[in-house]
């Protein structure tokens, strides 16, 4: 039994190790003759999830770009350390990847974790670009001048349902039920409130969930007790618990449209939904995966199926894709990696990305990312593209 | 507020606490550990649907090859985990068992993915009924179904045969027991293989209410099982099933209760009370002989 156990043990290390040792999609070429970008992206843990596409998407745009003649004629190489998410790794990381002379660096898709690899870039003086993180605190404000999010921030995607449910869909009430469990979920609904109530909507009640929680029965309760039943109810949560609360809703007899944010947009939701819930939920994200949507998708996916060997499964690809493109196109721009003169060109320019047009204000105004949303809907659990939405007003973060 | 729904969706989520309790007491009562591996077998149950599911078993198949797998998985990681640091310190036992815990966590980010995937479950799981006005799916009265003759089944195993009396003979004076000529090992893979088993139960309703499945899955579980234990008592069975209901009431309570400026407050009260009970009644609401001895 014990040689069992042994070999048993064995398995499990190899297993363990075996995939670890793919992470650095490096090239040989000497230093001096590539630009190295360096990514602080968390292939582990919670952050995983949002990092870990948006990391396949910067692995494929270096390969285009390098087939293309790299930047300012050099190779490219994409080096990238697991940010584990946690703060304190993610840091150490990005520290480490600028010793190694990373010319850009791209942080994690949130501001609590993507936040130190931007410190770190910033110290540098090297420019530090996140695909996701949607909170307004990513900013040149709070990070730096060569600090920047690719992401709209939450106040656009607040604004862009709350204007679609009280303009075009004539919604009044709204019940919301905010997850607090991190600062996304919870700025989200605040931007969302603010524009909606300043539209003339009515919150009936704030409710509270915390991810992990697992049960809804208690916000079900209160949606029943009711006096007035809402028009529709706005949860700001993500996966996994998010499949729970509004299966849990629909399977008791609440078939309100449910309206959320970006969150929404994961394949998982959409499965766990299945055809019986997946219906009349409507959510705004950053990009949708069709020609429809991204004239030249095609070409994108076929790129990233020809090298990860499937077809791309979640949005967040698209971002990290655009990250590694924006900053290509920034240094074009400067001529140089220099991290001043590519913040410049970054503040100056209109990016054309898969994720849509993208403009950011000055460093003074805190780099606001000037982006259009694209909603979407749920029909059958299939997400249907409805179109780019720019709201008409963007409440101040 | 408190109507017949909520009654229903209380017990319901009181039942599938318990069931999540009395799996993690099983363990601590002989070996004194807290297994915090325990989530992990719900975790894989999940997978296991996903996975079976995938090559296109039956959706009763798909259930049972959950449960195995959620057994395996407990048996294989006390014979290559915990065996070989059992007769080391308490400490070593426990951080054995975190590592445990994020090594499977880690497999499953590796081997399947990061981000959540779906768990087909049957359709009559979240079919939706209504008794007397209460509009609720299906699943929850099943979830009080299941935890009625799983507990029954568990306490008839425990009471009434050989296997069982020697667990509680183990739990109460291992040293004892062993001197009586049961064999620890047999002992503690069998509490290790029913663990797995209530896990395994456990973790189809868990994942099936929410129909997907990731990494970090049994992290919540988890952590209510602990807890539960906690309030209920860590040397009883009886007390775990208590404290896996008095945990679901009380969080219930609390959510509807509380208005609507203290609500984010819920978890913070929530344990507070947990708090207190350590603070008053270190040994839970059921009382037990309470003792430290544990196997060496």
């Amino acid at each position: 039994m014990k040689r069992f156990a042994a070999v048993l043990s064995l398995v499990m290390v190899v297993a363990l190790v075996l995939p670890g040792c793919s992470s650095n999609s490096g090239s040989d070429a000497a230093e001096g003759d590539t630009i190295i970008i360096g990514t602080a992206l968390c292939q582990t843990g919670i952050q995983a999830p949002l990092d870990e596409p948006a990391l396949r998407g910067a692995q494929l745009a270096v390969d285009v770009l390098n087939e293309n003649g790299g930047i300012l004629g050099k190779q490219v190489e994409l080096r990238a350390m697991d940010g584990k998410s946690d703060p304190v790794t993610v840091g150490n990381v990005a520290k480490q990847l600028v010793d190694e002379g990373a010319a850009a660096i791209i942080a994690p898709s949130d501001f609590d974790f993507g936040g130190p690899a931007s410190r770190e870039a910033q110290s540098a003086g090297i420019v530090g670009l996140s695909p996701c993180a949607s909170s307004p605190l990513y900013s040149s404000t709070a990070l730096g001048d060569l600090q920047f999010t690719l992401s709209m921030w939450n106040t656009t995607m607040g604004a862009v349902t709350a204007e679609y449910a009280y303009n075009e869909r004539g919604w009044d009430t709204v019940y919301v039920i905010t997850d607090d469990f991190i600062d996304y979920t919870k700025s989200l609904s605040r931007y969302f409130i603010a524009r909606f109530e300043e539209l003339g909507g009515e919150v009936i009640f704030e409710d509270t969930y915390t991810q992990g929680q697992g049960d809804v029965s208690a916000q079900l309760a209160r949606i029943k007790a009711l006096d007035e039943q809402p028009d529709f109810i706005y949860i700001s949560s993500y996966q996994p618990d998010l499949a729970l609360m509004i299966r849990t809703l629909r399977e008791s007899g609440v078939n309100q449209p449910v309206v959320g944010g970006d969150a929404y947009d994961d394949p998982s939701l959409f499965e766990a939904l299945g055809t019986q819930y997946g219906n009349d939920v409507y959510y705004d994200t950053h990009g949708f995966l069709s020609d429809e949507a991204n004239p030249g998708y095609s070409d994108f996916a076929a790129a990233y199926e020809a090298k990860f060997g499937s077809e791309p499964d979640a949005v967040w690809i698209m971002p990290g894709y655009d990250a590694v493109m924006t900053i290509a196109q920034a240094m074009e721009i400067a001529g140089t990696t220099e991290g001043a003169a590519v913040a410049k060109a970054m503040e100056e320019n209109t990016f054309e990305l898969f994720t849509g047009a993208l403009e950011w204000s000055d460093a003074a105004s805190g780099h606001e990312p000037n982006k259009a949303a694209a909603m979407v809907e749920l029909i059958d659990a299939q997400p249907q593209f409805m179109g780019w939405v720019i709201p008409e007003k963007i409440p101040a973060p | 507020m408190i109507n017949l729904e909520f009654v229903i969706n209380t017990l319901s989520l009181g039942s599938l606490y318990a069931l999540l309790a009395v799996g993690l007491v099983l363990v601590y009562g002989i070996l004194k550990l807290v297994n915090f591996a325990y989530g992990e077998y719900l975790m894989v149950a999940g997978y296991a649907i996903y996975l079976s599911a995938i090559v296109g078993a039956p959706w009763w198949a798909t259930l049972i090859i959950a449960v195995a797998a959620s057994m395996l998985v407990s048996f294989l990681t006390e014979i290559a985990a915990f065996r070989p640091v059992r007769t080391k310190s308490m400490d070593a036992l426990l951080v054995t068992s975190f590592a445990v815990s994020i090594f499977l966590q880690n497999v499953v980010l590796l081997a399947v993915s990061p981000r959540a995937r779906a768990v087909p479950l049957p359709d009559f799981f979240s079919k939706t009924v209504v008794i007397g006005g209460a509009v609720l799916p299906l699943r929850n009265l099943l979830i009080i179904a299941t935890t009625a003759v799983v507990l029954a089944l568990l306490s008839f195993l425990m009471k009434k045969t050989v296997l069982g009396m020697a667990m509680r003979a183990a739990a109460d004076k291992f040293t004892t027991t062993r001197l009586m000529g049961v064999p620890a090992n047999f002992v503690i893979s069998a509490a290790f293989l029913i663990s797995g088993f209530l896990a395994g139960v456990a973790g189809i309703f868990w994942v099936g209410r929410s129909g997907s499945v990731d990494p970090l899955t049994g992290a919540a579980p988890l952590l209510i099982a602990f807890i539960a234990t906690v309030m209920g008592g860590m040397n009883s069975p009886i007390g775990a099933v208590v404290g896996g209901f008095v945990y679901g009431l009380l969080f219930n309570i609390l959510s509807i209760t509380l208005p609507a400026s203290m609500i984010s407050y819920r978890d913070a009260f929530m344990f507070a009370i947990v708090v207190l009970f350590l603070l008053f009644r270190p040994e839970g609401i059921i009382r037990r002989g309470y003792t430290e001895e544990r196997v060496g």
